[in-house]
């Protein structure tokens, strides 16, 4: 694999948490504008505990998970009783705090005779761990995968569980879940912590990948995009807003199919997109579809193994 | 004056209306009674012009009505008094009858509706500037009355008038059906409360599960059959 | 003290042009129960058109200002047709992230006409600035305040003495009702639409006349400053837009003059999340909350 390739791939699967992250919320019934916030803030601690503080790189990544939850849970606190446009101006009030916060932040050591650690606008550099421990791209790669597929696993078997259902009933209808005795509010609380880990774990993962990052990485065109993957890809499953990233960074940024009218095309596509389909490709009804074919063709296959003419299929 | 024929409705793939037919007479009260969710609230909705029906006809005067907007309905004569009176919360008194008035232009002729609708509802005129939000339950069901008379109805549809009312505000609203009937309005009601209804009505339907069950005039089926029909369906009643 | 009444005037002066900005985005909350996100760049569009056709004919800046407000509406309708018309009364996140995707389309567009990242843009009027006493008033600031409180009032009349103001009214109260009094919703929300865009380009121009330039950063800019002021005022309320464009203009010219640019941003948004946190309506509002879950239960 060529080491373009590499990094594209890289992108997407590290974009991929902070859609999962704003998926995680659509599915409680919230709209979130502010997830880069803490991924944003998963960058930086995973930064600052590696490039500053010597940490190993697992050791890093959990504490920007944790920072990321313990911050989602901070301001979910404060904004989870507002709901609609107010949750989502809460949050993105939060955000660009947070980045007008670290553009103000400045806290920086010596480690091996040159100053390293944010410095305001001009962001943090020099996060050489993957460098300075002899990690290929590709093997990071392979690490940023590992890590989706566990969180995509995760999510899967959530969502066939109790909870991913009371999750699915808080968001859908919140007085008819709170009338059945789910306290809409814990819910929503706990999938903001949960979302604010996911965005905490990517950020980690970006400022390593990238070794640089700046506050502009982190401003509100990032949290709106990744609500907007997970309308594209479809609100049904877990591969939904990983879809939704694979079209835009995969097939429009990096194909470079449209270059120079890149924004236009991919503007009309998910505008037309969303009218034809309001919940995105793998809506719930097209996840339906294929689950329920596959149950078939299982069945089938089953039928076969076990030479059962009559079983029904 | 107002013909349903063979009127299908649906929400998604659920049917709420199976084919329903019945008519109200030029001049008269007709009345439908039915259990919750028979389906009387989607049909009062589809004839307004809110729903539009899969098929069937709805005739108002001989002119189909059937698949036009609200808009074009309120313009031909027909005003819906909706379920939960739905009055306009944040506009005052005064704004809401203005307001029910939107489809016609004669400035002086609203202007002389509105003092004919305070002479009518005193309460109304007291409260003109409050806002419609802060009425209580009876006012607002006044007042949700007379923005459906300000548009000059030929027949005025009501969606249960009496619902979340105190008994004493109910027999008042059933009073004011009477009363606006003398004075020569059509009108054809929905209700639950059987009981008031058939006290008012020339002639009724009885709405089980989407279609008419039965139609007659009040009387010739016993009263507390049709009461207990109405408010549990047939099923359960005979069971 | 002397300063602080300055500022507290400048703020005024400036924060009409938010109250315009706010007043044209809580027309379309206020109607539809939609965000547009897309409404930023729909005056940008209208702004560039007229910095065009200012740049390449060389027009005054009177004709500018005219197709500014044009273009800004024309770019409403197209943001219209493709992201709010199609999805009636459902799908609200969808039709957002529809008007997102438009945003996305517009910024580039107007890099792709004029690709300097900075465009001049005329003024409106120049010359030395009026002092009173120890106060000095600059010239297009008192003009902003003068062509934003007319435009203002002249939305009030619309509202209040036309029966299309009446049924935008209605529409902002209760959409079912107004139905049911026979207003005409598909085309008094469209109208309402391009009203709100008018109003907007106008703002836009206002803006852009007096920073005598435009950048493709406008969009965003407008979107959310217009936002923050509407949210400060309270969710579709008139008088809560143009309250909460003139305290968002008077907080960001205090904070400005004691801790600077960067501070500003941090406190106009600290501000917003404060009242988001403590009054949810925002200063003028109250009733939407327990509306706007209705409108999220329909998503």
């Amino acid at each position: 694999m060529d080491d373009y390739l590499v990094s594209v791939l890289s992108n997407i699967g590290i974009i991929s948490f902070v859609a999962l992250s704003a998926y995680v919320l659509l599915l409680a019934g919230e709209v979130s504008f502010g997830q880069q916030a803490f991924f944003a803030l998963g960058a930086y601690a995973a930064g600052i505990a590696t490039a500053m503080l010597r940490w190993p790189l697992a050791l890093a990544l959990c504490l920007g998970v944790l920072v990321g939850a313990l911050a989602a849970a901070a301001v979910g606190r404060a904004t989870l009783r507002l709901s609609g446009l107010y949750f989502a101006m809460a949050t993105l009030a939060f955000a660009e705090m947070m980045r007008i916060g670290f553009e103000l932040f400045t806290w920086q050591v010596d480690v091996g005779g040159s100053l390293v650690g944010p410095n305001g606008p001009d962001g943090f550099g020099d996060i050489r761990y993957l460098f300075e421990n002899e990690i290929t791209p590709a093997q990071y790669m392979l690490v940023v995968y590992g890590l989706l597929a566990v969180v995509l696993a995760a999510l899967l078997v959530l969502d066939r569980s109790r909870w991913g259902r009371v999750l699915r009933q808080a968001g859908a209808d919140p007085v008819l879940a709170e009338l059945q005795g789910i306290r809409v509010v814990r819910v929503r609380l706990v999938a903001a912590a949960a979302a604010g880990a996911l965005a905490g774990l990517g950020g980690g993962l970006y400022a390593h990948l990238l070794t640089y990052v700046e506050p502009r990485n982190f401003d509100i065109m990032l949290g709106v995009h990744s609500l907007a993957y997970g309308l594209i890809g479809g609100l049904g499953t877990a591969f939904g807003p990983v879809l939704g990233v694979l079209i835009d960074i995969g097939l429009l940024e990096s194909s470079r199919l449209f270059q120079g009218y890149r924004m236009i095309a991919f503007g009309g596509l998910v505008a037309v997109l969303l009218i034809a389909r309001p919940r995105g490709l793998l809506d719930e009804r097209a996840v339906h579809w294929i689950s329920s074919r596959a149950k078939g063709l299982f069945d089938a296959l089953a039928a076969r193994r076990l030479d059962h003419p009559f079983r029904r299929r | 004056m107002l013909q349903v024929s063979d009127v299908e409705t649906a929400y998604g793939k659920i049917k709420a209306l199976k084919g329903v037919s019945l008519s109200a007479a030029k001049g008269r009260i007709t009345c439908l009674l039915g259990p919750n969710g028979a389906g009387k609230t989607t049909l009062m909705y589809t004839i307004a012009g809110i729903l539009r029906p899969l098929r069937g006809s709805i005739r108002l005067d001989g002119q189909e009505i059937a698949g036009l907007t609200s808009a074009a309905i309120v313009s031909r004569g027909l005003a819906l008094v909706p379920e939960n009176r739905l009055v306009f919360p944040q506009m005052s008194v005064k704004e809401n009858l203005e307001a029910g008035a939107y489809r016609r232009k004669d400035a002086a002729g609203i202007a002389e509706d509105i003092a004919r609708m305070y002479a009518r509802f005193p309460r109304l005129q007291e409260r003109r500037e409050q806002l419609a939000g802060t009425l209580s339950g009876g006012e607002q069901q006044m007042l949700a009355v007379a923005r459906a008379l300000m548009s000059r109805p030929r027949i005025l549809l009501m969606d249960e008038p009496s619902l979340g009312l105190a008994p004493m505000i109910v027999e008042e609203v059933f009073s004011i059906i009477k009363s606006l009937n003398r004075d020569g309005v059509t009108i054809f009601l929905v209700e639950q409360n059987a009981h008031m209804a058939l006290g008012v009505a020339h002639h009724f339907y009885l709405m089980e599960q989407g279609r008419v069950t039965f139609s007659g005039e009040p009387g010739k089926l016993a009263e507390d059959e049709v009461i207990q029909r109405a408010y549990l369906g047939t099923r359960r009643a005979s069971a | 003290m002397i300063d602080i009444i300055q500022n507290t005037v400048d703020g005024v002066m400036i924060g009409s042009s938010y109250a315009l900005l706010a007043l044209g985005f809580t027309l379309i909350f206020g109607t539809m129960r939609r965000l547009n996100l897309a409404y930023g760049p729909t005056i940008m569009a209208g702004a560039y058109l007229g910095t065009y056709a200012f740049l390449a004919l060389d027009i005054g800046v009177l004709p500018v200002a005219l197709l500014v407000v044009a273009g800004a509406a024309v770019a409403g309708l197209y943001v219209e047709r493709l992201c709010f018309r199609p999805f009636g009364e459902g799908a609200a996140i969808a039709s957002m992230i529809s008007s997102f995707a438009v945003w996305m389309q517009i910024e580039e567009a107007a890099s792709l006409a004029l690709p300097h990242h900075l465009n001049a843009f005329p003024r409106l009027v120049s010359g030395q600035p009026i002092t009173v006493g120890p106060f000095f008033f600059r010239l297009d600031h008192l003009a902003m305040l003068a062509v934003a409180a007319a435009a203002a009032a002249l939305v009030h009349v619309v509202l209040h003495r036309t029966r299309f103001g009446l049924g935008v009214r209605t529409l902002i109260d209760h959409r079912r009702a107004a139905e049911l009094v026979g207003v005409p919703v598909t085309h008094t929300l469209t109208l309402a639409f391009l009203l709100a865009c008018a109003i907007g380009g106008l703002a836009g121009f206002l803006i852009a006349a007096s920073e005598a330039q435009i950048t493709p950063m406008f969009g965003m800019w407008a979107t959310t400053k217009g936002l923050i002021a509407m949210m400060i005022g309270g969710l579709g309320s008139v008088p809560g837009a143009i309250m909460g464009g003139l305290a968002l203009g008077v907080i960001e010219a205090q904070a400005q003059w004691l801790f600077g640019p960067q501070v500003r941003d941090l406190i106009a948004w600290g501000v917003l999340f404060a009242v988001l946190a403590l009054w949810p309506g925002g200063l003028l509002g109250g009733r939407q909350v327990a509306e706007q879950q209705a409108v999220q239960r329909r998503v």
